[in-house]
Parts: C-alpha cells; sequence; structure tokens
C-alpha cells in the first residue's frame, strides 16, 4: 500500500474520477501539480495556485514542491465516512518518485463495455496475468460493505422492537377508544342494530386512523430523513446520503401500518361485539 | 386504603393492565438498551485500552496507530527518547506487518506484530512461553488455519514479489506459544514475533522502523503532561492518550451514541404518553366515582394520590419487566454489532452498569408520575354538585 | 328539640352563569332545622330541592347567603376544610348509590373512616357495625354488583353513617327502587331518627315525605310552604 505522509490516490489525469470543483487551466501550469480534496483544502486554508511540500516521511525538510492545481470532492462512498484522511491526487510518476516504490503500482481499475466484456476481461486477465488476480468490482464492493451489513442488521433489530412497542401501543390506545363508546354500543345494540355493524363501523374507524397515521407517517420520514442527512453530511463533511426513502420504504412501511392498525381495531371491534349490551352497560 | 383501591382499579381491566404494562416495558427495555449502548461503547473501550496499563499510544504524525502504513523511523533513538521523559516506566516498541505462512494445507496470510517480549502489552499468554528468535507465538485462528501446533515449526515469509511469484524475508520460526490478542477479535489470525526478526525480515524497508510505541507512567503521573512531552521532543509523532483515543473512538462512532439519545427519548415520550392515556381514560371513566369520593369527604389531594398510585403502578411494573426484556434485547443487539469486521474481542457495545439502568428506570417511574398528576388533578378538582349531576343523567 | 338549630340557612342564593341569562336555582332561601328533627323537601323536577340540599351539604357554595352547620358557617369554608367538614360531620345518601365497583361492601363502608384516619381494627368493627343495623351482615363481602338495588341502598347509607355525622342528607333515596325496597328504606329512615339522627331529604316520593316530621315545598327556587310536624299530623 502507499505510506506517504498523506494519502493519495495516483492516477493519470485522463483517469481522474472526482468532481473538480476549482482548477487552473493546463496551459498555465509551470511546475508539477496536485489536486487536494476539499476538506484538506479548508481545514488547512490551501487554495488553488498555493505552493506546498510533499514528503514521504514525517519531519523531512525536503520533499517534492508542487503547485495546488484542482480542489475536489470526494465521491460519496461509505467505506471513507468515519476516516477523517486527506487525499492528494497526483500523476503517478510523482507519486512512485516520492515514495521510491519504482516502477511499480497496487492495483489497476479497468472499465469495460458493459457485462459480457467485463467478464471474458476477467477471464483473460485471470488467464495470462501472473503474480496478481482480476476482481469484479461487485465483489470488492461485498468485501467493503461488511461494516454496513452489521449496521443494516442492527437498523433492522431496532426497527423490530420499534414495531413491536408500537403494535403495543396501538392495540392499548384501541381497546381505550372502545371501551369509551361501550355505552354508546350498548344502545346501538338494544335498539338493534348488529354486531356486524358494530364492528364495521369500528374497523372502518381504525382504517381511516391507520391510514391517516400513516400518510402523516411517510411525511415525518421523509421530513427526518432530510434531517439526518443534512446533519451528518456535515459532522462526516461527505456528500453521502445516510437515509434515503425509496418507493419500496413507503409501500412497505404503509402496509405494515395499515395492517398493525386494522388489526388492532378488528381485535378491538371483536371484543366489544362479543359483550352482551347490558354488561357493557354495567349492569 | 389508597393503595388497595388503585389496585383494584387495575385489576378491573386487566387486559388493558396488561398491555398498558407492556407497552412501558418495550419502552424501558428500549431506554435501558439506549443507555447500555451510549456507556457501553466508552466504558469497554477504556477498559481495553488500560487492560495492560499503557496510557499513551505513539503512532506517526498525523495517523492514528495502524490506521495506515505508515511508520516510525529511528526507532532506537525514539525509544531512548521516550524513556527519558520524566514518569515514564515502559515503552514497548510494535511493528506491524502481514506474514503469510507457508508449507502445510498452503499458504495462509497472517497479521503479525513484531513486539518486545519483556514490556509487550498486546497479546495474553495462554500456553506455552514468550517468543524468542526465531519463535513466534500464535492466536487459535491461525493455528487451525495452518494445522500447527505448539512446538512445530513454520516457514514464514513477510513479502510476496507478483512478478517473480516469490516470497521475500522467509524464515523458520517455532510456534513457542498459544495466545489471545487484546485488540483483535478471536477469529484473527494473528502472530507475535520479536521485534529484530520482523525488522530482519523485513529488509531495508523495515530496518530501525516501528509502527507505534505503547507508554506506560507512573500512577501519580499527569498522563497528559507525558503526551506533551513526547510529542515535543519528538515532533513526527503523534502522542494519543487513553483518553484521547476514546475521544477518537467516540467521534468515529458517534452515530451511535447519538442514535442511543435520540431512541432513548423517543422511549422516554412513548412510556409516558401511554401512562397519561391510560390514566386519563381510566380517570374519566370514573369521574362519578371520583365525584362521590369528594362528595363523602375524601380530600382532593388523596384521590390525586390515589390516582398517581395507579400511574405510578403501571410505571413500577412496566420498568421491572423492561429491565429483563431490555437485558434479553441487549444481548441480541450486541451479538449483531458485534460482527463488524475486526472488532477486538474485548469491546462490547451494550455494558450493563447497575447505577446508569436504574437511574434510566427511575426517569421512567418519574415520568410515570408525571403522566398521572394532570389527570388526576383536572378530576379532582371538577365541581362535585356538577359532575353528580351529569353523571346522574349520563 | 329546642335551643340552637343544627342547620341554619340564612337568605341563600345559587346562581348558575349561562350564556344567555343566569339561572337562579336558590332564591333566598332561609330556613332552619333543629337537632333529631326529619325534614323532607319536595317540589316539582328543577324546583331547586337538590341544589338546596348540596348547600346544605357542604357540596356547593351558595352565591350570597349563608349555611350554617353545628354552629360552623360552611358556606364560608375553604375548600379543604369544607372537604374535612363533610367527611366528619355529614353523611350524603344519593339516588344512585355510587358505591365503588371494586370494594365491597363492607370496604365501601370503610372507606370514609379510612380518609378520617380511623385505625383499619376499628373501622373494620364499625363497619361490620353498621352493616347489622341495616340488615345486611351477611352481606359484607359481596361487591355492589353482587347486591339488589335496596341492599345497594342500605348499603350506602351505612357508609353515610361511618364517622358519626351529626346530619344524614339524602337525594332522592328511593329514587330507583321499587315500592317495596323503597319501603325497607324509608323504615331505616325512621328508626334513625327515632335513634336521635337529624335527617333532611330530598324526595318525589310522597310515602317518604310522609314519614317525615315535617315538609318544606318548594317552587323556582324559593320555599312556598313549610309544614311542621303538628299541623301534619291534623
Amino acid at each position: 500500500m502507499l505510506a506517504p505522509l498523506v494519502m493519495a490516490l495516483a492516477l493519470t489525469p485522463d483517469a481522474l474520477c472526482a468532481q473538480r470543483i476549482d482548477s487552473i487551466p493546463p496551459w498555465r501550469v509551470a511546475v508539477r501539480t496536485v489536486a487536494i480534496d476539499e476538506r484538506l483544502a479548508v481545514d488547512a486554508g490551501l487554495r488553488v495556485g498555493d505552493m506546498v511540500v510533499l514528503a514521504a516521511e514525517p519531519g523531512r525538510a525536503s520533499g517534492d514542491t508542487v503547485r495546488i492545481s484542482a480542489i475536489v470532492r470526494r465521491r460519496a462512498d461509505p467505506s471513507e465516512v468515519a476516516r477523517s484522511e486527506y487525499r492528494i491526487r497526483m500523476h503517478l510518476g510523482g507519486l512512485q518518485d516520492l515514495i521510491g516504490y519504482g516502477d511499480r503500482v497496487d492495483r489497476y481499475a479497468i472499465a469495460t463495455a458493459g457485462g459480457v466484456a467485463a467478464d471474458s476481461a476477467l477471464r483473460r486477465i485471470n488467464a495470462l496475468a501472473f503474480g496478481f488476480h482480476a476482481y469484479p468490482s461487485r465483489e470488492i464492493a461485498v468485501e467493503t460493505s461488511k461494516t454496513f451489513v452489521v449496521v443494516s442488521r442492527f437498523h433492522r433489530a431496532i426497527g423490530m422492537i420499534t414495531i413491536v412497542a408500537s403494535a403495543t401501543f396501538l392495540l392499548c390506545i384501541m381497546l381505550l377508544k372502545v371501551d369509551e363508546r361501550r355505552r354508546d354500543v350498548a344502545a346501538m345494540r338494544l335498539m338493534g342494530i348488529s354486531r356486524a355493524t358494530v364492528v364495521r363501523a369500528v374497523m372502518l374507524e381504525s382504517s381511516f386512523v391507520a391510514l391517516l397515521g400513516s400518510l402523516f407517517g411517510v411525511g415525518l420520514g421523509f421530513v427526518v430523513s432530510a434531517f439526518v442527512n443534512a446533519h451528518y453530511q456535515g459532522v462526516y463533511r461527505t456528500p453521502l446520503r445516510f437515509a434515503i426513502i425509496t418507493p419500496g420504504t413507503v409501500t412497505y412501511s404503509v402496509l405494515l401500518s395499515l395492517v398493525l392498525g386494522i388489526g388492532a381495531g378488528a381485535l378491538a371491534a371483536r371484543r366489544l361485539s362479543r359483550t352482551p349490551p347490558l354488561t357493557l352497560f354495567g349492569r | 386504603m389508597r393503595f388497595q383501591l388503585a389496585a383494584l382499579s387495575l385489576r378491573r381491566h386487566a387486559s388493558r393492565t396488561l398491555l398498558a404494562v407492556l407497552g412501558v416495558a418495550v419502552s424501558a427495555a428500549m431506554l435501558l438498551d439506549m443507555v447500555m449502548l451510549a456507556t457501553g461503547m466508552r466504558q469497554s473501550f477504556a477498559s481495553l485500552l488500560g487492560r495492560n496499563g499503557f496510557t499513551i499510544r505513539v503512532s506517526p504524525r498525523g495517523t492514528l496507530p495502524f490506521d495506515t502504513e505508515a511508520m516510525i523511523g529511528q526507532a532506537h533513538q525514539a525509544t531512548d527518547a521516550i524513556r527519558r521523559i520524566a514518569g515514564v516506566t515502559a515503552v514497548a516498541p510494535v511493528l506491524g506487518t502481514t506474514i503469510h505462512v507457508l508449507g502445510g494445507r498452503g499458504p495462509a496470510t497472517a497479521f503479525a506484530l513484531g513486539v518486545d517480549p519483556a514490556v509487550q502489552g498486546d497479546y495474553q499468554l495462554l500456553e506455552g512461553q514468550n517468543p524468542a528468535a526465531n519463535a513466534l507465538v500464535a492466536s487459535d485462528a491461525l493455528l487451525r488455519a495452518t494445522g500447527a501446533r505448539m512446538g512445530d515449526t513454520l516457514d514464514v515469509a513477510v513479502g510476496f514479489d507478483p512478478q517473480l511469484r516469490t516470497f521475500t524475508g522467509r524464515r523458520r520460526v517455532i510456534v513457542a506459544g498459544r495466545a489471545r490478542f487484546t485488540y483483535l477479535s478471536a477469529d484473527d489470525r494473528a502472530a507475535a514475533l520479536p521485534l529484530a526478526s520482523v525488522q530482519a525480515m523485513g529488509g531495508a524497508g523495515r530496518s530501525d522502523r516501528v509502527s507505534l510505541f505503547m507508554v506506560r507512567t507512573a500512577p501519580n503521573v499527569d498522563p497528559e503532561a507525558t503526551r506533551v512531552a513526547i510529542e515535543r521532543v519528538l515532533p513526527r509523532v503523534t502522542a494519543l492518550s487513553t483518553a484521547g483515543a476514546i475521544a477518537e473512538a467516540e467521534r468515529r462512532l458517534s452515530y451511535f451514541r447519538q442514535l442511543a439519545f435520540i431512541l432513548g427519548a423517543v422511549s422516554l415520550i412513548v412510556g409516558f404518553l401511554l401512562v397519561t392515556t391510560i390514566v386519563t381514560v381510566s380517570v374519566n371513566e370514573r369521574i362519578g366515582e371520583i365525584a362521590i369520593m369528594r362528595a363523602i369527604g375524601v380530600s382532593r389531594i388523596h384521590v390525586v394520590h390515589q390516582i398517581v398510585i395507579e400511574g405510578v403502578g403501571l410505571s413500577l411494573a412496566g420498568a421491572a419487566a423492561g429491565l429483563l426484556l431490555g437485558v434479553f434485547t441487549a444481548r441480541w443487539l450486541n451479538s449483531i454489532l458485534r460482527g463488524f469486521p475486526g472488532l477486538p474481542d474485548a469491546i462490547d457495545f451494550f455494558l450493563f452498569q447497575p447505577n446508569s439502568a436504574f437511574r434510566a428506570l427511575a426517569l421512567l417511574v418519574a415520568s410515570g408520575i408525571a403522566a398521572g398528576i394532570y389527570p388526576a388533578w383536572r378530576a379532582a378538582s371538577l365541581p362535585i354538585s356538577a359532575t353528580l349531576r351529569e353523571e346522574a343523567v349520563g | 328539640m329546642s335551643g340552637q338549630p343544627l342547620l341554619l340557612v340564612r337568605d341563600a342564593h345559587r346562581d348558575y352563569p349561562r350564556s344567555a341569562e343566569a339561572v337562579h336555582a336558590v332564591r333566598g332561601v332561609s330556613l332552619d332545622v333543629a337537632q333529631g328533627e326529619y325534614v323532607a323537601i319536595v317540589g316539582p323536577s328543577g324546583c331547586g330541592k337538590s341544589t338546596l340540599l348540596n348547600l346544605l351539604g357542604a357540596i356547593d357554595r351558595p352565591t350570597t347567603g349563608s349555611v350554617t352547620i353545628g354552629g360552623t358557617a360552611v358556606s364560608a369554608l375553604p375548600d379543604n376544610a369544607a372537604t374535612r367538614f363533610r367527611l366528619t360531620n355529614i353523611g350524603f345518601v344519593f339516588q344512585r348509590f355510587y358505591l365503588l365497583p371494586v370494594l365491597t361492601a363492607q370496604e365501601n363502608i370503610e372507606l370514609p373512616m379510612a380518609e378520617a384516619k380511623v385505625p383499619s381494627a376499628e373501622r373494620r368493627g364499625r363497619a361490620r357495625e353498621l352493616l347489622g343495623y341495616v340488615g345486611l351482615a351477611a352481606r359484607a363481602d359481596h361487591r355492589p354488583a353482587e347486591l339488589s338495588g335496596g341492599e345497594q341502598q342500605r348499603v350506602a347509607i351505612a357508609r353515610a353513617l361511618a364517622n358519626r355525622p351529626i346530619v344524614l342528607l339524602a337525594d332522592e333515596p328511593t329514587g330507583e327502587l321499587d315500592a317495596r325496597t323503597g319501603g325497607d328504606v324509608i323504615a331505616l329512615f325512621d328508626r334513625l331518627n327515632r335513634d336521635g339522627m337529624t335527617i333532611v331529604v330530598v324526595t318525589h316520593d310522597e310515602k317518604l315525605a310522609g314519614a317525615a316530621r315535617r315538609v318544606i315545598h318548594m317552587l323556582d327556587g324559593r320555599v312556598i310552604r313549610d309544614e311542621p310536624l303538628l299541623l301534619r299530623r291534623a
């Protein structure tokens, strides 16, 4: 691995994949130039055009004098979120010279025309290569995502606990609401209104409340996720989106809250309809 | 008689009371878990760092220990300089590298530490001896992967040249001991060798270099002052005290603390709302009874007492059940988070500390008291005659 | 029955402010009730008799005027003091019994004594004694739902007597009862009065009014006729 004072990704100019947000036109460049990330620029007070000295080890008085030609914004890479390191991009040869690496690199990133081309390229490289191995990018992503798999499992567990708590609370509230109106229901039953009508009335009410509640919850979810993203993007200084609400998430949430709400209403209605009217009156 | 009345009132609607207790229990469990999460990481990490008495870690400037592959050069000079600082009682150099164990079942890769066995703080010997020259101690995971046992000789290398497909820095070493590595997980393949051996195997690239120094200070010495002194005599390093390391770890894991705070607050609010709702509905159902009690001479404050006792009863029962449920769910959640790759075995995210736990549950019970006060006071303050009249008509 | 009246009402008014105009439930009522009297207050619905009873029982306070019971100006007492006074001096019986459904008959009687901090052994004994007095000794451990209407009303009367009040006030005590059970309650009131209890009842029940020694007629918040014992027997 590369191990200079600051982490650097040495890429040829054409392979720069970060967003260049501030740069000097190439015809004005006279000395070796580097691109630094936004975080380093802010923390060290650096600007485009500043001259800096790069060294491979701390405390070295001499090194490579370079000019900052661009300030770049990092991609939203989850695996980099918690790390507070800085990044510099420079020409490959410059970095190799600086750290005495010789004519070596750690890895290549290869772009292909599409899925089939990627698979065949992979096979050819692995058949020809000696001393190294090619992997599809998605395999690397899986390996580096293990931390986030754990975080996802944790979030799901918290979600399950929250759902159990909400369901209990909901059932409690529905029973209370139904209990409050037991005399009204008793009067209706004595008048000749059927059990089925009573149950339907309660179910209709609980469905309406569940629907309204779930819509409100979705709205609240959008607001909260916007807040979460704004907050953590500021904390970790990253464009990464931490909370994303997808159509699937919305559908799942609405369906679950409808099921829970209607289920709680059904249980409460069943209890109410099975109690004899005179008992509901307290006689 | 107030307690008796409160208990009977709760029993009157047994299923409702049970559901309310269950709801409060889940809130209490969540609150307890979040308190455990908020304090657990810090306690656990502090315990891990302080385990062997090393209060300061010294790494290459601008980096955290083993965060990068940067190394500290002129290690001997640096060791001497640190030892000369007043209050320093021991300096343990550590060089981290990757080793390849060859032969047997095929090359197995492991993380290796070059240490001074006399002052190391990275492993706990389970069996055998500390490594002398040309020996190592290995983790159980490495022994399983290689099929090696105590006393076996292993062919190890520190480098691999992909062009020539050859291993570099090879040496034959004896398995001198079996160890548990303090800062690694049980599944990690790891080995410890004498520092000089690892430096020699690494060639010029690792000569007189270390990844990290661990420093022990005297009990009455302020580690912060020693830390500052180290950075003064060695400008090319960053010294981190245990407190600083904990702060850095907390910063990186701040998400969990914030989540713990938010979920804990939400749990408290939900528990409060549940008890308020139950008590309010219960009071509304018994407005007539309350008016009668006032009419026969039961004072307002005693009526409030009785109703508040009901709220407290719900909260206490819920808190007790929540304590058991919370410990159980904390174990489950902890087992999930312990799946983080590379997490040292000694780290727990959820740590039960009786003081914090009981403080949190006491807060929940206090919220139960507060939840009962308003509906109770409202009911006890209603005009008696008007209420009796309305109840008669109703 | 000579001496200072036990209950003294002087020019009592009770008004309820409404959005359109105030309701004058009691208008300038003055009356005395002596120790040991048995008084019935009668009148059509809405004439203010229940409101007057609430004023006598320190459950409500007159807008103007005064109410004095046993020498204490209850109309001037703050709420806590009025509550305490009610607990130890006034027994109240309601039309709908209002027993606490979660307590047994005996426990319902003990409730006011517990509030008055009577030791538990003493209050248990007194409750049993009162249950015997009202003829329900065998029903001590029954909850209100297991008692008939008449039995519930007798337990309510026993509860009203728990702290040895100086006056018993009853608002339509036979209102929810049939003729036979109502008769039992009337007989009980009669017995109580012969034992020295001062009783004031509000009632539509002619039999109950007929059992009293004095009848006060009300209409539109005013006392229109007050028939003492001698006149009535004639």
